[in-house]
């Protein structure tokens, strides 16, 4: 670690993460970085510069960085043995940490007999197994853990500069947008939300939701026990008028928020149990639009303040639509009062330092 | 000396014969030789081992991605074992620029995922000795090793002299030997030379009696590689069918010597690349354990350097028909050709002498 102009340490951690384009945790990625630069500190990511990743620096001297961080999703192998070996090699285990971001280090949980982190006792061990043998630290982004020994960090954050500014001339083309996988949403989108869209559908007018598998099952759903997961009628959609676009790159997400007058949030059941937070808790809040987020109040107000109560989306959820799209003024405050509370409590800034603590802790 | 081999093990390809040979040496030399992984009945002759510590050296033997092991055990060994104590050994050349020969390439990304810097760095990262079979690595941070080695004691059929050995490949006193030729080896970078092979005996077809291929991927090019537009897996049915070549899914190694034997005549092809890198295979030295005559079908340089003078006459250069021919017509010389080299094998290439040259590389 060197010091840096400011006096302060100066810190290089290299993230290795599944390079996804259009899922995962690339948008916290690219907010570490750009948080990184400006606090002096050098954040990048294990590979070579691709051209898809604006705003992602990349580096393959696994040496030269002082911690080595990999962000695991749902996917244990992503990496194969060539590049681990390059990188275990290079960076010895105090040095190595773990975001686990999709709750996979503990105990088996299944919500409602549908949603779960692991199969079976097997997979878990696999799981745990790897991530002890693979680090000194295991960060998860949910203010509390249920297994010792992992420590909080919220990891995705709100960057107050890719905020878009409200427009004034042109019209939105959706009145609701829904961005997001159909990754065990399928349950909560039918259960609730669709049925409230349905209720008013007559007063709304375009309904876009975007991302993978909303058009169907993806084949080899079947082959991995997971069909559970995507589950989705294409068909009902399809009835009820909701258009339904492919997955886009993460640098658009924002501005496809931003097409929508109002944009909802849902959350998969595992990650409202471990109170994991995702991208999109702050994506939403960077758009130009009027975020509703599918959370208990609760929870709700722990993450965005008091006034993020205002925008759970929570009961009553076809009149909660209805009176956003006709009185948007009225929601204008409490989206401004969680502004600043997530600039304040959760921007990348935060986020950073709070990582470097972690890591030198 | 206690080593650990690490390597994805297939009873099919790769290094499975040479690391069992060297599981066997090491013991008989009174080492410890065991291979790293869980425990599987698929090799019984093989001992594995998770105990990293346990051991003084770990010694990778690396053909694609997947011989570095699976989490969480990759992590396991790497954190149990400090880069000094590992070597690497390169059996396909991955450590060089990259390299294309004809079809044939070192690195392919659309094949495995990796660029050609993956490799360097990561080997770089494991290990500060990484060695090449080969005679003359190109680059001058890799040492020679052979690896792959000559079982005096595997060879089936010990003839007592070249007469003897002649009379019985000719049938006169054994009719074992269904097929004039027989190869084995997967259908991947050798087409081209095979191809080559065939059309070249075509004329000999009655004289030489039938041919049989034992391998993966001889039937037709898969679709795998018509789905990634790779050509390494070509492959002409028609010419087999024309030549009544017969066609046998691939089979164990420990079954392979037999399979040779039971041909006239077996041919050792190196694909494009190794023959550009001059890296030997297990196959260069298991052929001249069975009982056939193999046909050199390599370089000069690397028959001399490699069987010694006396190869000479297996290596039937541009004439192949001709020389085959002449082999028929004359088995006893070729036999002495064949005998002759067993003995330089058994000399300068077998299993022990090749163990110590690893125990002295490990302790240098």
């Amino acid at each position: 670690m060197q010091m840096g102009a400011a006096g302060t340490k100066s810190m290089k951690i290299l993230f290795v993460t599944d390079r996804r384009v259009d899922a995962g945790s690339i948008q916290a990625v690219a907010g570490h970085v750009r948080a990184g630069n400006e606090l002096g500190h050098t954040v990048a990511v294990y590979g070579h510069p691709e051209p898809n990743f604006p705003g992602v620096r990349f580096s393959s001297d696994v040496a030269a960085f002082d911690y080595v961080v990999f962000i695991f999703e749902s996917k244990l192998r992503w990496l194969d043995g060539l590049q681990l070996a390059h990188i275990l090699s290079a960076v010895p285990r105090k040095q190595r940490a773990i975001v686990d971001a999709d709750g996979m280090y503990n105990q088996r949980i299944t919500v409602d007999g549908y949603d779960h982190n692991h199969l079976n006792d097997r997979e878990r061990w696999v799981w745990l197994t790897t991530f002890d043998y693979l680090a000194d630290k295991i960060l998860q982004p949910t203010l509390k853990p249920h297994e010792p020994g992992v420590i909080p960090l919220l990891f995705y954050g709100y960057d107050p500069t890719a905020q878009v500014k409200p427009a004034t001339d042109a019209p939105k083309r959706f009145d609701i947008v829904h961005v997001g996988h159909n990754w065990w949403r399928w349950r909560e989108v039918s259960n609730s939300l669709l049925p409230a869209i349905e209720r008013v559908r007559a007063h709304l007018n375009g309904i876009c939701f975007v991302g993978l598998w909303w058009d169907g099952v993806p084949s080899w759903a079947w082959d991995l026990g997971l069909e559970q997961a995507f589950c989705v009628d294409v068909d009902g959609l399809r009835k009820l008028g909701v258009q339904v676009k492919p997955a886009i790159p993460y640098s658009e997400v924002i501005p496809m928020m931003s097409a929508g007058r109002v944009n909802i949030m849902t959350q998969r059941p595992l990650f409202r149990r471990l109170k994991i937070l995702t991208s999109k808790y702050f994506e939403i809040f960077c758009a130009d639009t009027i975020p509703l987020v599918m959370l208990d109040p609760d929870h709700a107000e722990l993450v965005y303040g008091p006034a993020g109560r205002d925008l759970a989306l929570y009961d009553r959820i076809a009149d909660k639509l209805l009176d956003a799209l006709r009185n948007p003024q009225k929601y204008r405050a409490s989206i401004e009062e969680v502004r600043h509370h997530l600039a304040a409590h959760h921007s990348y800034y935060n986020r950073v330092r709070e990582l470097v603590k972690a890591l030198e802790g | 000396m206690k080593l650990l081999f690490v390597s994805k093990l297939d009873r099919f390809a790769r290094a499975v014969s040479t690391i069992t040979k060297y599981v066997q040496t090491g013991k008989a030399l009174g080492h410890e030789v065991s291979v790293f992984g869980e425990q599987s009945s698929e090799i019984p002759l093989v001992s594995y081992s998770l105990d990293v510590k346990r051991f003084d050296f770990v010694i990778f033997v690396v053909y694609m991605p997947a011989d570095f092991p699976d989490l969480p055990y990759l992590a396991q060994l790497l954190d149990g074992m400090p880069k000094e104590r590992r070597v690497i050994i390169d059996c396909y050349g991955r450590y060089n620029e990259t390299i294309r020969v004809e079809h044939d390439f070192n690195h392919l990304e659309k094949m495995d995922g990796h660029q050609g810097w993956e490799w360097i760095e990561a080997f770089q990262a494991v290990s500060n000795k990484i060695l090449q079979p080969t005679l003359k690595p190109l680059r001058s941070d890799v040492r020679s090793f052979l690896f792959h080695a000559y079982d005096p004691a595997g060879v089936v059929c010990r003839h007592s002299s070249p007469t003897e050995a002649a009379k019985a490949w000719s049938g006169t006193t054994n009719g074992t030997k269904p097929y004039g030729l027989t190869y084995v080896g997967n259908n991947w970078q050798r087409w081209t030379q095979m191809r080559r092979f065939l059309e070249a005996i075509e004329s000999l077809k009655s004289d030489l009696g039938p041919i049989c291929i034992a391998g993966w991927d001889w039937d037709r090019r898969p679709d795998w590689a018509i789905q990634l537009g790779v050509q390494g897996a070509d492959v002409d049915p028609v010419l087999l069918e024309r030549l009544g070549v017969e066609r046998r899914n691939a089979i164990p190694f420990d079954e392979v010597r037999k399979f040779l034997g039971q041909g006239r005549f077996s041919p050792i092809f190196h694909r494009p690349l190794f023959n550009q890198l001059g890296i030997v295979t297990n196959r260069t030295f298991e052929t001249f354990c069975a009982d056939t005559i193999p046909l050199l079908m390599l370089s000069e340089n690397l028959v001399e350097a490699m069987y010694g003078p006396e190869a000479r006459l297996l290596a039937p250069g541009d004439d192949l028909a001709g020389r085959l021919k002449d082999m028929m017509r004359h088995p006893e010389v070729y036999w002495e050709a064949v005998l002759r080299t067993r003995t330089h094998l058994a000399e300068h290439h077998s299993f022990e002498r090749r163990f110590k040259e690893l125990a002295a590389i490990l302790e240098s």
